[in-house]
């Protein structure tokens, strides 16, 4: 799925990239750079899980960041405390080892909560899959503060 | 043409395609420039008649207007350095308050622009100018090689440039008269010259260690298409930090310590650097200096240069990161740049990929030529299968919000040609004009980040604040250039911009700014918490202010018309603390203490609407 993503991606920018136009008039080279803009988009959109979903989400007419917090479960926002919790536990320890395991924790439930996504978005249970989706936002989030907790201890 | 169905038939072939253009790839450097040619796939540089290919970048001026370019201006440097200007790149897209080093020469500052002027006997001359006078030199090389007037040229800049630097690079080639194909990151073009002929499928590194810059960059090679994954370096590390460890020993060794003059200072460096060169291929050299001399071996070189090196490879280290590569997914590792002749910096870089690194291109002209490659191919002149480049922005663009915070709209390492768009609501009631500053870097104050320009949206319609919706659109080409569009959603109101050079950062600022929003991003974090309860408490108070001048009188008693202003001033002095959850506490209070009277202002106003007016006034 992911080569077939990337394939396709080549192939579109191999067509409609500017350097492609360069001998071009104006308009084709100005039209030219609006494709190649939304040919990295779609291909940012398409790679990116999290903007899938909420692109996927948009397409049956939900909007993806209405009240976005407001229906998560107590027990998701309690475990997510927690692990925020730790991972200033463990840069503060200057722990890298704790972070690599906070770290695959973190993704380890993004893959379940996109497998349930998945699932529930194909079923057409749009409520849930927004509300799952949701979820995945503060797992991303979590993870980016992770890394850039990683990055910290690592002197970058 | 597939693009665009408003081409007649016939019509976007107008060109005869059995003419072949003359186009050459340009690298446009800070201490050497140079200028190649392709054709049939295969580049070569071209040279003087003496041999020379790399022709220094100094231009010199003479009062009668004579200006003189490359080795002869270098001569004229030694007696007349007030006119003779060097490294003229440093300079390209910054202002003056970026530059603390020393110059030879006067600086004087642009009347409109940031823009620093050099003062020579030919009047005050702009970077722009000067680094355009090199191209002039560069193109009649290039003309006189194929025969007549260019079509185009590729002209490289450093990965890292932002688009300020970008933008100056191409004004400087447009002045020489150049028909600018494309501005190419020196990494990708160094990828290019070795990319042609290899695997279908690779995953390379570009290491490129300059005289004062390192730059690497992370590509993939497939379906014909080199992309850039990550970029990363450092903007004050170079070839001169080699000489200038050894230099350090020397003075260690002889004695002389710190009590040196610029001219022994000078003597010195160019000593080290002749120690540098000749450890290339023996074992050892013999150095002297004033009555001192001693022998420096390979073993005491490396050792000495060792630190500087394990920094290049911290950043290798750090764009394989941004990636998610690991060192076995690198299938080669290409070098760029003179340092890069150093054995001990091969052998430290090969070892730390596990991998044999290219060398087989000369390092100093393996940039001109994969511009020159690739000139060939845009300006149409085919030959099999064409290579396309996708380069990446690298720094971060975003815009200035409210209380001095830095939104960032495209990331840094984001493919481009890329545009996006992000919405912004008014913050007062009837505002009409709406300010953008846009801004480039990766730390969250605006302060912090380089400022790129600034521009005003007006004829927003006027409506309560956050009722009016401006849509801010970044474009940026494949150059690495940005337009900024902004746009009132409700009425259509636009206002473009392309993006000049205003003022900004020094290329160390650059990498520092890097490494910063890094080290500092705790720091950040709570002057941005600090920031947003600032901007929100004001918010407040602002609503607050309207709010008790238009009906304060007529719907509340007089008390509770001077408790809400006593909880604006209580307010505004816990502002001026550096404590955000002081700050948000109050103004949630003084929020909730003004609740009664947004009440009550709402049942007037609802009041007013019912009994006030009649049906016909609408009509």
């Amino acid at each position: 799925m992911e080569q077939a993503l990337e394939s396709k991606y080549r192939e579109l920018q191999a067509e409609y990239h500017p350097d492609r136009f360069s001998g071009a008039p104006d308009a084709e080279r100005v039209q030219a750079l609006q494709f190649a803009s939304l040919i990295n988009d779609a291909y940012d959109t398409l790679k990116s899980p999290l903007k899938r979903a909420a692109y996927l989400l948009t397409l049956r007419g939900v909007d993806p960041e209405e009240h976005n917090q407001a229906h998560l479960q107590e027990a998701f926002l309690m475990r997510q405390m927690l692990m925020r919790e730790d991972l200033e536990k463990f840069l503060e320890e200057e722990n890298f080892e704790g972070l690599e395991k906070l770290k695959k924790e973190t993704t380890g439930e993004q893959v379940e909560i996109l497998d349930e996504f998945e699932s529930t978005f194909n079923a057409g249970d749009l409520s849930i899959a927004k509300s799952l989706y949701n979820q995945l936002q503060f797992l991303f989030k979590l993870l980016e503060e992770i890394n850039k907790a990683e990055e910290k201890l690592l002197d970058y | 043409m597939a693009l665009l169905s408003i081409s007649e038939p016939g019509q976007s072939q107008p060109k005869a395609h059995h003419v072949r253009k003359r186009a050459v790839g340009i690298d446009l450097g800070t201490t050497n420039s140079l200028v190649a040619v392709s054709s049939e796939g295969h580049a070569h540089t071209l040279c003087d008649h003496y041999g020379h290919c790399l022709i220094p970048s100094v231009v010199h001026y003479r009062k009668n207007g004579d200006v003189t370019v490359g080795e002869e201006a270098v001569t004229f440097g030694i007696k007349d350095s007030a006119n003779t200007i060097s490294s003229v790149k440093r300079l390209m897209g910054r202002g003056t308050e970026d530059i603390e080093y020393d110059l030879p020469y006067e600086i004087a500052n642009d009347a409109d622009g940031g823009m620093p002027l050099i003062k020579t006997v030919a009047g005050a001359l702009s970077p722009v100018e000067v680094s355009a006078e090199i191209l002039r030199v560069l193109a009649k090389r290039g003309e006189e090689e194929l025969g007549g007037e260019l079509d185009g040229a590729v002209i490289t800049v450093p990965a890292y440039f932002d688009d300020a630097q970008r933008q100056a690079t191409k004004d400087a080639a447009r002045l020489a008269g150049l028909n600018v194909l494309r501005l190419l990151s020196e990494p990708t073009a160094a990828a290019v010259a070795y990319g042609l002929d290899k695997k279908e499928e690779e995953t390379v590194i570009i290491y490129d260690l300059g005289g004062g810059t390192f730059d690497v960059s992370l590509m993939r090679l497939e379906q014909g298409i080199f992309k850039v994954l990550a970029t990363g370096g450092n903007a004050a590390l170079g070839g001169d930090d080699l000489d200038r460890a050894v230099m350090d020993w020397i003075g260690e060794q002889s004695g002389v310590g710190k009590s040196l003059d610029y001219g022994q200072l000078n003597e010195l460096a160019a000593i080290a650097r002749r120690a540098k060169h000749a450890l290339t291929d023996s074992t050892e050299t013999q150095v002297s200096f004033g009555s001192w001399s001693g022998t420096l071996t390979r073993e005491q070189f490396n050792e000495l240069i060792d630190d500087l090196i394990d920094q290049t490879i911290k950043a290798c280290r750090r764009v394989l990161r941004d990636a998610g590569l690991e060192t076995s997914d690198i299938s080669d590792v290409v070098m760029v740049g003179g340092s890069t002749r150093t054995p001990r910096v091969r052998e430290k870089v090969g070892e730390f990929f596990n991998t044999e690194v290219h060398t087989e291109i000369d390092p100093d002209q393996v940039v001109a030529v994969g511009a020159a490659l690739q000139a060939d191919v845009l300006a149409g002149n085919k030959y099999g299968e064409d290579i396309l480049l996708l380069d990446v922005i690298p720094l971060s663009l975003g815009i200035e919000t409210m209380g001095g915070l830095m939104e960032k709209i495209i990331p840094r390492n984001t493919t481009i040609p890329v545009a996006r768009a992000q919405q912004f609501t008014t913050y007062k009631d009837g505002q009409t004009v709406m300010s953008l500053h846009v801004l480039q870097g990766e730390r969250e104050l605006v302060s912090d980040c380089r400022s790129l320009a600034r521009f005003d949206l007006k004829g927003i319609p006027p409506m309560v604040a956050g009722a009016a919706v401006i849509e801010v659109t970044f474009q940026v080409d494949a150059d690495g250039l940005m337009e900024v569009q902004a746009k009132e959603l409700s009425t259509g109101v636009a206002s473009s911009i392309v993006v000049k050079p205003s003022y900004g950062l020094g290329d160390s600022d650059i990498e520092q700014m890097i490494k910063d929003s890094y080290t500092q991003a705790a720091d950040d974090k709570e002057q941005r918490a600090l920031q947003e309860s600032r901007v929100e408490a004001q918010r407040i108070i602002e609503a607050l202010e309207t709010a008790l001048h238009q009906n304060g009188k007529e719907l509340l008693s007089h008390e509770e018309c001077t408790a809400l202003e006593l909880g604006i001033t209580g307010l505004q002095e816990i502002m001026q603390k550096e404590d955000s959850d002081a700050i948000r506490e109050a103004a949630e209070t003084l929020n909730e203490a003004s609740l009664k009277f947004a009440g009550r202002r709402m049942d007037a106003e609802i009041k007013s609407a019912l009994t006030g007016h009649t049906l016909e006034e609408y009509e």
